[in-house]
């Protein structure tokens, strides 16, 4: 199995803050990789060193087998990568077609323009202005202009945010589409059934450390955690009444904990049953993507919301 | 899992140049698609070149020799346009392409930065040159203007006016914090430095605000413009000094966008 992304050891600092401190994970070839964190957690800055934007301070990176820190082999990787940033950066007075020519004719083997705008579903619009498409349909030619130059791995940086919901669907399917034709995906979300939906493996960042990293369904164990039982305290029943213990009671709302659930339900259930007591507002739930991630980054906060600037012109 | 292994990229100088020319291509339609610019640009020194031809009727200037004063404002305009192509429309349409992140994705594509700079500095001579023959036809066929006694220095002026004040305009670019403020910050300065480099009326000569105007470059780009036509009456084509005064400045300007120029947007 090839990778696409190798990253080890990586670190990055502005002024005194550690936006990065050591940081590794790895990305293989076709693979759908979710960086997730809070602002300032390090997910911007890991990407723009992964496009070799910015430059690390140590450690060492690998994209698509070339070091994006290498000036001399910068060009040639940036044939293969394609980006959408977190900001829609689109020209309003061009049309849809245009923009596309215009950035198709920037890689050596590009896309046929025709081809993108079918997979971005703007077929109609493909001669409008851009100005006059919705804030959901400029986000797909955003994205189309990211695989115009049929890139080998993608980078999106927050590809749905801003969006509503039947855009945010539209534009995951069209993620699913391009994982399924064999484009790598490096993306980062705010949005917890985001990443569930599209990505296979996830590393949570926190602080500019990797706090967790793992398959997705299985993050932080919690397909194995315990269930929580939750239902309201039936009136004239005192919580010590109740067949099973309770883990915690918040006013009426009775929490169970239990890692075999049936077994706790049947002697909820059949209690209630035979002594006819009404439960109600019952529910099980296991642990989510987001109370882990909740759990893994308590205490976050956006530190580092304005990241000095070291993006300046440098000349090649 | 995909392994497919795609051809190695063919590149060579001459794809480049055609990339180039790709660019400029966009860039022209770019301009002339955002029809503020245009307007801006080659509409203004035409509708105001019209304006004061009209209204100069067939004042003299004494002391530029008794030429007509509409033969003033024809290279007077000829460099209103290379710097309101050159400094204020390429300054705002740099800070508002970095503040939307389209600097950003250009970057981070395969187009190297000597692409990008050359084609915006080809569309913007092209920009230029169209708008310096339509002023130079229409101060001919519409006030008896005579034609430059010199074509080549009027374009040697112009070349190195655009070179000039382009890093001008790529430096204070560099300095604006954001869309908002790009127009009127650009807009203010571009105004007060023509009209105290006398764009709008000759200034006497050894007076206070001649002599100020002469650290300024302004001044000295309309003074190479005049030369090429031959104004004051007699003046040699070539104005060497005033020449290499616009380019120390496009070289300073140039030391100012190598230390600021941001290809990226400011967080917020």
């Amino acid at each position: 199995m090839t990778l696409a992304l190798r990253v080890e050891h990586l670190r990055k600092s502005y002024g005194a803050v550690a936006a990065l401190d050591d940081v590794s994970f790895e990305v293989e070839r076709g693979e759908v990789f979710a960086l997730l964190g809070p602002n300032g957690a390090g997910k911007t800055t890991s990407i723009e060193i992964l496009e070799g934007f910015i430059a690390r301070d140590a450690g060492s990176v690998e994209v698509l087998g070339i070091d994006p820190g290498d000036r001399q082999h910068l060009r040639g990787l940036r044939d293969r990568i394609g980006v959408v940033l977190q900001e829609l950066a689109v020209e309003s007075f061009f049309t849809v077609r245009q923009v596309l020519e215009r950035n198709a004719g920037f890689y050596p083997h590009p896309r046929d323009v025709e081809e993108v705008i079918d997979m971005v579903g703007l077929s109609e619009k493909s001669d409008a202005k851009v100005k006059r498409l919705s804030g959901g349909q400029q986000r797909r030619l955003d994205i189309g202009l990211g695989i115009v130059g049929n890139p080998e791995l993608l980078f999106l940086d927050e590809p749905t945010t801003g969006l509503d919901p039947a855009a945010r669907r539209t534009t995951w399917d069209l993620i699913r589409h391009l994982a399924a034709e064999g484009t790598t995906v490096l993306m980062s979300s705010h949005y917890m059934n985001e990443i569930e939906a599209l990505a296979q493996r996830v590393a949570v960042l926190s602080h500019g450390r990797v706090a967790a990293l793992g398959a997705t369904a299985t993050l932080g164990g919690r397909d194995r955690s315990e269930a929580t039982i939750r239902f309201t305290l039936p009136s004239g029943v005192a919580a010590s009444d109740l067949p099973i213990t309770p883990w915690r009671v918040e006013g009426d709302t009775v929490e169970v904990r239990s890692d075999d659930e049936l077994r706790a339900l049947h002697a909820l259930t059949s209690w209630a049953l035979e002594g006819h007591i009404a439960v109600t507002g019952l529910s099980v739930a296991r642990e989510t993507l987001e109370d882990i991630y909740l759990a893994l980054t308590r205490g976050d906060r956006a530190e580092i919301d304005e990241e000095p600037d070291d993006t300046k012109a440098r000349t090649p | 899992m995909s392994t497919d292994v795609r051809p190695a990229p063919q590149r060579s100088r001459f794809s480049d140049l055609r990339l180039v020319a790709h660019q400029v291509k966009y860039e022209q339609l770019a301009f002339w698609l955002n029809r503020v610019g245009a307007v801006f640009t080659v509409g203004f020194s035409v509708v105001f070149l019209v304006m004061l031809g009209a209204s100069a009727g067939s004042q003299k200037v004494q002391s530029l020799g008794d030429i007509s004063l509409v033969s003033y404002y024809v290279p007077g305009f000829i460099a209103y346009g290379v710097m309101a192509a050159g400094f204020t429309t390429l300054s705002v349409t740099l800070v508002v392409r970095r503040e939307t992140g389209l600097l950003k994705r250009l970057r981070l594509s395969p187009v190297p930065t000597w692409v990008l700079i050359s084609s915006i500095l080809i569309s913007t001579a092209i920009i230029t040159l169209v708008q310096a023959l339509l002023l130079v036809v229409i101060g001919r066929y519409g006030y008896h203007v005579a034609f430059p006694s010199s074509w080549l220095a009027l374009l040697v002026a112009v070349i190195v006016g655009i070179l000039g004040f382009a890093a001008m305009g790529v430096a204070i670019s560099a300095v604006v914090p954001n869309q908002e403020s790009a127009g009127p910050v650009t807009s203010i300065v571009f105004f007060v430095l023509l009209f105290l480099a006398g764009l709008w009326f000759p200034l006497p000569p050894n007076s206070g605000l001649a002599k100020f105007s002469n650290y300024l470059p302004v001044r000295h780009l309309i003074i190479a413009m005049d030369h090429a036509f031959g104004v004051p009456r007699g003046a040699t084509p070539w104005a060497w000094h005033d020449l290499l005064v616009v380019a120390l400045w496009g070289a300073g300007a140039t030391l100012v966008s190598l230390r600021r120029f941001r290809w990226a947007p400011r967080r917020v």
